[in-house]
């Protein structure tokens, strides 16, 4: 076998049933999204060799494989919050391109707000309940998940010029792409008076800068490209990957709120995808909150920084405009079960095998999927290509 | 007895063998930050290791007590139970003078939302938690209204 054969792809990719599912289990949804992926590839559990998942809780990818009847010889359960689906499948691609497993099931499920409720909508993170170590120098103030990305946003905000309208644009955007997806949780379009006017959660970001909150899971599996050359779909290839931290929870220990991780990891992944952001044809960005996109746009390089706020206006992430993102609603609208990063994996996907529908980018060959972990702590870019590189 | 902006039932902090020195000088109202005894960097949380140089020996430095504020928010809506009450309330990011860039997430108190702004110039006011926690929270310079109590 020729290491060329051994490029990773992905060769399935699915989601669950979403955003509501009160009468399914955790493991239930990753059961269904992972039945799904497999199915879209033309693979059976038998196949499966490998398995990749993390939650909320030790041995979790242990758990996952005893409901799903797996003896995986690969597992790996990396957390690095919201980011780390990306990294999973970084490492998934790797294992398979070096031999340690030949058929990786990546698998997410959360039952998020069915368990918790909508009275989660600040985010628990800094608020009660972290462990005694440096996090709670945030919990102390009654600092909020929001509260982190606001302060984030008002920084950007003063050097910048950053304006709330700006940021509006992107959830704006996210609910134009959401309409076309009938799953999405909130479809009706809003305008920018809409965001600017609802209520404020975490000066300077409203109710509607923040995401939703969701049930859901996805699901896909990364195997070879010898390995996918007989499967249902054309395979979709890693042609880069990279992942990057700056801090932990506290923004005390951020040296510049202004600039993500995705500053490291981005240039690292497009460097090993020998591209640059200009080739990039589709994006599916972390938007947990709208100045997330805005720190993330500019952190990849697809504008300077400072110019993230006219980069998203007018469009800028409609499909048609400078750079489509978020092509099924993101987690501003679509869903958000809490570490969404395998939705946009599978939107990316979609995109590169012309499956995107109403909100196909015509013709995509490059698409870039990038999670964002913590309180803007980690950052994980994908690059995801229809040809071999 | 200082005043109190904050209910009781807020979260209390588990001292580590790096953070009890902070808490302990907290208690004593003073304010301080952890300096690299080798090569004088500073960090925030205390830590075990120098980022910067990698030595373990370190040292608490008191700090004047005033800053800077790098960046701020309104919460508006609390997630903590406890502090539905209290909204809104002020959490900033404020630069230390005297601790070379280092920053303290912490609270603007006696201020309107309206008056909070980055770079705006602020001073420590230590409150009583509980007989043994003192948080430095922190007002602006140019603020004359009572009800904080600086020690």
């Amino acid at each position: 076998m020729s290491a060329r054969n051994r490029r990773a792809v992905i060769a399935g990719v699915a989601t669950s049933d979403y955003p509501l599912v009160p009468h399914m289990s955790e493991h239930g949804v990753h059961g269904q999204a992972a039945d799904r992926a497999l199915a879209d590839a033309g693979l059976t559990m038998a196949d499966v060799d490998g398995l990749a998942t993390t939650g909320f809780f030790p041995m979790y990818a242990t758990g996952v494989a005893e409901y799903l009847g797996l003896h995986p010889i690969y597992l790996d359960e990396t957390n690095t919050g919201g980011s780390s689906f990306e990294v999973l499948v970084e490492h998934a691609a790797y294992a398979v391109e070096a031999g340690a497993a030949d058929v990786v099931l990546v698998t997410y499920g959360s039952i998020q707000l069915s368990q918790m409720g909508r009275r989660l909508g600040t985010g628990g993170g800094g608020g009660a309940g972290f462990a005694p170590g440096p996090a709670i120098y945030d919990a102390l103030w009654g600092n909020t998940l929001v509260g982190n990305y606001a302060l984030a946003a008002r920084r950007h905000m003063h050097e910048y010029g950053t304006t709330a309208e700006q940021l509006a644009a992107v959830a704006v955007t996210m609910r134009r792409h959401a309409a076309d997806n009938p799953q999405a949780q909130e479809r009706e379009p809003i305008t920018v008076e809409d965001v600017v006017s609802s209520r404020l959660v975490a000066d300077p970001l409203h109710k509607l800068d923040c995401c939703v909150i969701s049930d859901g899971g996805a699901a896909c599996v990364v195997t070879t490209a010898e390995r996918a050359a007989d499967l249902r779909h054309d395979p979709v290839f890693v042609l880069g990957a990279a992942h990057a931290t700056t801090h932990h929870l506290n923004l005390s220990a951020m040296a510049d709120l202004t600039v993500s991780p995705a500053a490291q990891s981005g240039p690292a992944a497009f460097a090993r995808a020998g591209i640059t952001p200009a080739d990039v044809d589709v994006a599916q960005l972390y938007d947990s909150f709208t100045i997330t996109v805005v720190l993330t746009v500019e952190d990849l390089g697809f504008c300077a920084k400072g110019e993230g706020g006219a980069f998203v206006e007018d469009n800028g992430l409609a499909v048609g405009g400078r750079l489509p993102t978020n092509t099924d609603g993101g987690g501003l609208s679509a869903c958000h079960p809490g570490m969404r990063g395998m939705f946009l994996i599978v939107e990316a996907v979609r995109q590169l095998r012309g499956q995107g529908g109403a909100t196909q980018v015509p013709g995509a060959r490059i698409a870039v999927a990038h999670g964002t972990g913590g309180m803007l702590s980690t950052g994980a870019t994908l690059v995801l290509g229809r040809e071999a590189p | 007895m200082t005043a109190r902006w904050f209910p009781d039932e807020m979260p209390v902090p588990a001292a580590s063998a790096e953070t009890a020195g902070w808490w302990e000088a907290a208690a004593a109202h003073r304010l301080v930050v952890q300096s690299c005894r080798a090569c004088g960097a500073t960090r925030h949380p205390p830590g075990p290791v120098c980022p910067a140089c990698r030595s373990t020996a370190w040292e608490w430095t008191t700090l004047p007590g005033t800053g800077t504020v790098y960046t701020y928010t309104v919460v508006h809506q609390a997630f903590i139970p406890a502090l539905a009450d209290t909204v809104p309330y002020v959490v900033a990011v404020v630069e230390l003078d005297g601790g070379a860039g280092t920053r303290l997430v912490s609270n603007l108190v006696d201020v309107h939302p309206a008056e909070a702004a980055v770079g705006a110039r602020v001073e420590v006011v230590w409150e009583d938690m509980g007989p043994d926690l003192a948080l430095p929270r922190f007002r602006l310079l140019s603020a004359t209204a009572g009800g904080g109590g600086a020690s």
